[in-house]
């Protein structure tokens, strides 16, 4: 099923570049979520991820004439910014606020999700998650991206690759270490015996 | 297999990626794991931190940007536009006046110089041609101007007004009595100014009396 012309995202682009204010609310409804949710996974801070959205739109905003329809969709631009947002923000931040107080605001969670569980079940994926949250944010960025993107955002290699703006066997490479990594900090967090090869 | 081969294919979420991978390797993968109790371990604790991501990924599903960043972004458009917008109007009005102002230069010079050209053409029919239409005779500035018997059939202009070319203008027959030719800042003889007389106006486009004569 295609869209109809005058909701293609290049076309409400190219109408909010003139002053049209819905055409940019759409827009901006129909992407903030993809790219929230990569930016709090990358940065473990909703706080951190939403200042990365709000920037990559008001880049939008003020640069709309670099959008070029010719490199691919408005989605797949607006998610090199974000990237290139996160990026700078952990270079910004090393290790900054890389994991999250618990329950530090409504932004972060699923809770109508996590509710359907019983107590005992809630407290063990929260435990779960919160260390695997914790692994994750310490994984240095370029791993983090890969396990981000592949683990979690759950994208083929290919697509992957193509918003990471590298070769497939650079993310095959990147995910493997990440995963080397991920495993190690883990085990660590456990207090299990750690395999030499996976924290090499 | 190698245990750096396992590592790097064994992982494999077993969905999507497994699936990637020929049968062949699948199946010398699993073999290897079955030998090799490190990299089972391996296996079993990517397992596990599978599931932790899995719980991870699950808490953030439905993440979405707080409502508060759409109404900053939303309030940032509008100003922007609207500074936009105000700005093209300031721009547009700009524009505008100055041609406005250039017209009207123009124009101002154009009439400047017709009114210039209309006087040196009147002066010259003044002065070399008996008109016999209306003339207008200068007042003379030295002496005080006086409606007088022998002027009559020229107009004698009024006060303040000056020689201009008459086809603009209109004549117009009133009754009066003499007397109030002094409000048109003429000398009248004071024994006479209740009698009746009629006069011609000449009344300018602009609607004011610039010259007045006695009919014959």
């Amino acid at each position: 099923m295609s869209i109809p012309e005058q909701d293609r995202d290049d076309v409400l682009l190219r109408r909010a570049a003139k002053g049209d204010q819905e055409s940019f609310t759409l827009l901006y409804r129909r992407h903030q979520a993809a790219l929230y949710r990569f930016a709090l996974r990358m940065t473990g801070n909703s706080w951190a991820a939403e200042e990365v959205v709000q920037d990559v739109f008001m880049t939008l905003m003020r640069e709309p004439k670099k959008y070029d329809l010719a490199r691919g969709p408005v989605g797949a631009y607006l998610f090199g910014i974000t990237r290139n947002r996160v990026m700078k923000h952990l270079e910004r931040l090393p290790r900054e606020l890389s994991l999250e107080e618990p329950n530090g605001n409504g932004a972060r969670t699923n809770e109508a999700a996590v509710n359907r569980f019983t107590p005992v079940h809630w407290a063990e994926q929260q435990e779960r998650s919160e260390r695997v949250r914790a692994a994750v944010s310490e994984l240095p960025a370029e791993f983090r991206e890969a396990v981000v993107l592949c683990e979690l955002e759950e994208l083929s290699y290919e697509e992957a690759a193509q918003l990471s703006g590298c070769p497939i066997g650079t993310i095959r490479s990147r995910l493997h270490r990440g995963r080397a990594l991920l495993l190690a900090k883990l085990e660590i967090l456990r207090d299990a015996p750690r395999r030499v090869s996976a924290a090499r | 297999m190698k245990c750096e081969e396992f590592e790097s294919i064994g992982l494999e979420r077993n969905g999507v990626r497994m699936s990637e991978l020929d049968a062949a390797l699948r199946q010398s993968a699993a073999e290897h794991a079955a030998r090799c109790p490190g990299c089972a371990a391996l296996q079993e604790s990517w397992q596990e931190a599978r599931i932790a991501l899995q719980a991870l990924r699950e808490t953030t599903r439905d993440a979405e940007t707080p409502q508060r960043v759409e109404m900053r972004l939303l309030h940032e458009f509008g100003m922007r536009h609207r500074t936009r917008k105000a700005r093209s109007a300031a721009i547009f009005a700009a524009w505008a006046l100055a041609t406005a102002a250039v017209l009207f230069a123009g124009v101002s010079w154009r009439n400047w110089r017709l009114t210039q050209a209309h006087g040196n053409v009147s002066a010259e029919n003044v002065v070399k041609t008996d008109a016999p239409a209306p003339s207008v005779t200068p007042a003379d500035t030295s002496e005080e101007p006086t409606l007088i018997a022998d002027n009559e059939g020229e107009f004698t202009l009024l006060p303040g007004s000056l020689p201009q070319e008459t086809d603009d203008s209109a004549i117009v027959r009133v009754g009066m009595q003499r007397g109030a030719l002094s409000a048109l800042g003429l000398a009248v003889n004071e024994e006479r100014v209740s009698d009746w007389i009629q006069v011609d106006l000449l009344v300018g486009p602009d609607g004011l009396p610039k010259a007045v004569r006695l009919p014959q």
